[in-house]
């Protein structure tokens, strides 16, 4: 069990937090480069505009201009401040990793640390095998003794809750780890993940000095972890250490384009944040290491004025806490990492724009916030940030409608001076959008930072060439979608609470690109009619756009599919030719998993359920890890009368509540299995006849169906 | 039914030729039933993962005697429930020997017990000490003992409550205008439609 150390000692207790001269100075640095763009820019449209005066939509147009121009600026100079700092030969004199001395790393760690994972209806396998290659990278290091891991289930079907049970079961018993890895399951999951994570934190928050949070799909591994706690310890002015998770496993062609836009594009957008961002960064949820102290004390998470979506409970917790964290006098750090924090992303385009509506409700919840009084400016300035980068799409919007309403009204312009603010600002907007792209790409062709032989580094300069299409592609489809999300958000059509899918099972689901993108084609057609009676050059002007809107059907149907250029080397990441071992050991047990013969799929299906009700183990580990309910508020004769119908028809006859109940109740749960076992074969529904014969020809161990099978390791 | 048990599987045919021939000649109940009562006995030991096969007969042997003598008493049950409750009797007296100071209900008692099994890894190291309560190796009834796990570590309670937030009047005044346009729907969407026929009648108004 672990220790909790003392406070950390002798350490100036703002260690951490950037001296303010110099945060001053860095975001004067940054903000006057962004002011001055957007300034010179706006100025151009301006000029440009304003040749005949100037008209309502001319200045709609101005209106919506100013703010996309903003964004624009500052993700081109992030950029190149990360870019710089990367090649800067003086080290950055706020690097964290400078904090720690050779006799840090040869300290033993004593502090306490959680490491957490909330979960919710995920694939079981992936959360605990990639929880025992986290778990075995930590024993490497010799410094595991002070970790515990839980996994915090809120899952809500019953299947998947009794093989997270099992799965938990095995893997401490495979690792020897009872009393390290720990498992909960919460009845009810009020306040969805921030709820779950703060459930956590009022049982166990006082045993730990610090929480690491981890996302289900998160991959860690023990050298990062250790080394995080290493510099919290020496740094007890920070509150929260955020990493730079990297994605992995991809197996789509939209998933492998972003890892590898991540790889190449990521590391210096995040040396550039962390330059202008300093002690007041973000906190995104996972891969991050929190100071539990004042967490509970003062992050926990107030509800919004008014209903959801807008209001209620907040669903982009993260940014909220950074920001609690921050007004309570502690630092949110980002901690530059090139190796050993992961994550996964969405593989298909449905599946990203799933996760982007959700992502965009909690962002526009923090409109609330905007306002309040007490946060830092740059805390502010975050939520601003957050909200416009989906604000953003509706603005494009709207800027696409405003120009199409101007070519139809179209003034010749004659005045050399607008017809220079003209070109000069299309040239400017150019550099903006694509010299970020080419710096780091030459960067990359120049230092050899993620690959060192020239034809990978060639092959790299290829695959940033095709990744320019396909975003330049989806560009367009994102606009619309986000736009549709943002109009929702404000109208009140909240989202569900649903699970992200992190793999894509068979091929691509044809249907599904249609029934969703049908209507963008549709849009992309009516604007394109309406641009060829406005104006023929217009047209050609928006054609790219219009072009991408056409083929969203197509390109949602490219991008989820499995061609994804892996054969002629694209794409190809650090993590793919060179895998980590935390990496190595997740992929080879998936593997090992994926080969096994499995049950037939009606049985599959409930697999769960079938090994509660028949697995005298499992259904001994279910019910020693129920809580009995003092007061138990359905019947007993409601809660025999589903069982029956359970045994007589089966578990598609019933619907997940029923289900629910029964398995949440210690008695009916035990009884089943004896009833289920003492019934004659007619007496049963054909499913639990079949389910009898073929289980114990199956299941060699009935808890190593989720989880490959290694050997017991012993002290 | 009079004579020996009529074998049913191969499988179980072989284990049954491993095991002693015993006879067992039930008074009550067809042969079909027993049949299928023995058969429903071998699918539930196996799922114990009792891999032995001679103390697995042994076992459905026992437990099906002790189901007979039940099923004389009240034949209105099947002879695979009379087994199936026999086999969970014997489970229950077998458990009670092992954990009898750990003050357990019969439900935990159950459950905590055969999961104790497993984790003491018994299938595989004591199968020919499983339900027999008259030889209960030290070991093993260490090893069970030890083996009653809980999901998490002792809670150590804190109060982790939100402090009040001054959301400031732009908020205040936000949340004014939307708690109403939540309250009426068609408020709502006449904003809405005005906004959009706004948008229209400036659109007619430069084409027109």
């Amino acid at each position: 069990m672990s220790v909790i150390g003392a406070q950390t000692a002798n350490i100036n207790a703002t260690a951490g937090i950037p001296p303010p001269r110099i945060a001053r100075m860095r975001r004067a640095t940054f903000f006057s480069f962004v002011g001055l763009g957007t300034i010179v820019g706006t100025w151009l449209m301006y000029v440009y505009l304003s040749e005949h005066g100037m008209r309502w939509s001319e200045w709609g147009l101005l209106a919506v201009f100013l703010p996309l121009y903003y964004q624009l600026n500052v993700g081109f100079w992030t950029a190149l401040f990360g870019v710089w700092l990367m090649n800067r030969p003086k080290p950055d004199p706020l690097d964290l990793w400078r904090t720690l001395k050779q006799e840090d790393v040869d300290e033993p760690i004593t502090a306490s640390t959680a490491i957490i994972m909330p979960v919710f209806n995920e694939d079981v396998t992936r959360v605990f095998e990639g929880l025992r290659a986290i778990y075995l990278s930590l024993e490497q290091t010799g410094q595991s003794k002070n970790y515990d891991f839980f996994i915090l289930s809120d899952s809500n079907q019953t299947s998947q809750w009794i093989e997270e049970e099992t799965a938990w079961l095995e893997l401490c018993r495979q690792l020897n780890a009872f009393g390290r890895i720990f498992y909960r399951k919460r009845r009810k999951p009020i306040n969805r993940k921030s709820g779950n994570v703060s459930d956590f934190c009022r049982r166990w928050g006082k045993r730990y000095r610090y929480m690491l949070v981890l996302d289900a799909d998160s991959l860690m591994s023990g050298g990062l972890l250790t080394s995080m706690v290493r510099i919290m310890e020496k740094n007890p002015g920070i509150g929260i250490l955020q990493t730079f998770p990297k994605q992995i496993g991809a197996e789509t062609l939209l998933g492998r384009v972003m890892q590898f836009a991540q790889a190449l594009y990521g590391p210096p957008f995040m040396a550039g944040l962390d330059y202008w961002q300093c002690g007041e960064a973000n906190f995104w949820g996972h891969n991050a290491i929190i100071r539990l102290e004042p967490f509970i004390k003062y992050c926990a998470l107030p509800a919004l004025p008014g209903k959801e979506p807008f209001g209620g409970h907040i669903l982009s917790h993260d940014f909220v806490e950074a920001a609690l964290m921050r007004k309570a006098g502690y630092a949110v750090r980002l901690l530059n990492t090139d190796r050993g924090s992961y994550e996964e992303g969405p593989p298909t385009l449905v599946d990203m724009l799933k996760r982007d509506r959700r992502w965009c409700q909690g962002n526009m919840q923090h409109f609330w916030l905007l306002f309040a009084k007490g946060w830092h400016p740059m805390s502010r300035l975050n939520f601003f940030h957050g909200i416009l980068s989906y604000a953003s799409s509706l603005l494009w919007f709207f800027f696409l409608v405003f120009s199409t309403f101007l070519a139809a009204t179209r003034l010749p312009h004659v005045d050399p001076q607008a017809r220079l603010a003209e070109q000069l600002l299309l040239g400017v907007t150019i550099m903006l959008i694509f010299l970020p792209k080419v710096t780091i790409l030459l960067d990359e062709v120049i230092t050899g930072r993620m690959f060192k032989p020239l034809s990978l580094r060639l092959a790299t300069f290829m695959s940033s060439m095709a990744d320019t299409i396909v975003f330049t592609l989806m560009a367009p489809v994102l606009m619309i979608f986000h736009s549709q999300f943002v109009v929702y958000t404000v109208l009140g059509k909240g989202v569900r609470w649903v699970t992200q899918r992190r793999k894509v099972d068979g091929g691509v689901d044809w249907a599904e690109c249609f029934f969703t993108f049908w209507p963008i084609g549709a849009i992309g057609l009516v604007w394109a009619v309406i641009g060829w009676f406005v104006s023929h050059s217009f047209l050609l002007w928006i054609s790219p756009i219009l072009g991408a809107l056409l083929l969203g059907i197509p390109l949602a149907i490219l991008v989820s599919g499995r061609s994804s250029g892996y054969r002629f080397g694209l794409f190809l990441t650090p993590e793919e030719t060179d895998p980590p071992s935390v990496l190595a050991t997740m992929n080879g047990n998936l593997a090992e998993i994926k080969g096994r013969i499995h049950l037939p799929p009606e049985l599959e299906k409930h697999h769960g359920l079938l090994q509660v009700c028949l697995d005298p183990y499992v259904n001994g580990l279910h019910v020693s890890l129920l809580r009995r309910r003092k007061n138990i508020h359905v019947s007993r004769t409601y809660l025999d009368q589903i069982a029956q119908r359970l045994i007589k028809e089966g578990p598609q006859c019933l619907n997940p509540q029923e289900i629910k109940a029964m398995i949440h109740d210690t008695e009916t749960v035990t009884d089943l299995h004896y009833r289920l076992w003492s019934a004659r074969d007619h007496e049963l529904a054909p499913f639990w006849a079949t389910a009898i014969r073929q289980y114990n020809l199956a299941a060699s161990s009935p808890f190593t169906h989720t989880l490959a099978q290694r050997e017991v390791l012993t002290d | 039914m009079k004579g020996f048990l009529r074998i049913l599987t191969t499988a179980q045919n072989r284990a049954f030729m491993e095991a002693v021939n015993i006879q067992f000649a039930p008074a009550t109940g067809t042969e079909e039933e027993w049949n299928e009562a023995y058969a429903r006995l071998a699918d539930y030991f196996r799922s114990y993962q009792l891999h032995n096969r001679i103390r697995r007969t042994q076992l459905i042997l026992e437990t099906l005697r002790r189901a007979a003598d039940e099923h004389r008493k009240d034949p209105t049950r099947t002879p695979t429930a009379h087994s199936i409750e026999q086999a969970r009797l014997m489970m229950r007296e077998w458990l009670a020997a092992i954990y009898s100071d750990l003050n357990l209900n019969e439900a935990q008692l159950e459950a905590a017990g055969r999961l104790g099994f497993h984790l003491s890894g018994g299938p595989a190291r004591w199968p020919n000490f499983f339900l027999d309560k008259e030889n209960l190796p030290r070991d093993m009834m260490e090893a069970m003992r030890s083996a009653v796990r809980t999901s998490g570590p002792g809670m150590q309670v804190s109060k982790m409550t939100p402090r009040d937030m001054d959301l400031g009047i732009v908020s205040e005044v936000a949340e004014d205008t939307f708690d109403r346009l939540g309250r009426h729907p068609i408020l709502r969407y006449s904003v809405l439609i005005t906004i959009v026929g706004s948008v229209l009648g400036y659109l007619y108004s430069l084409f027109g």
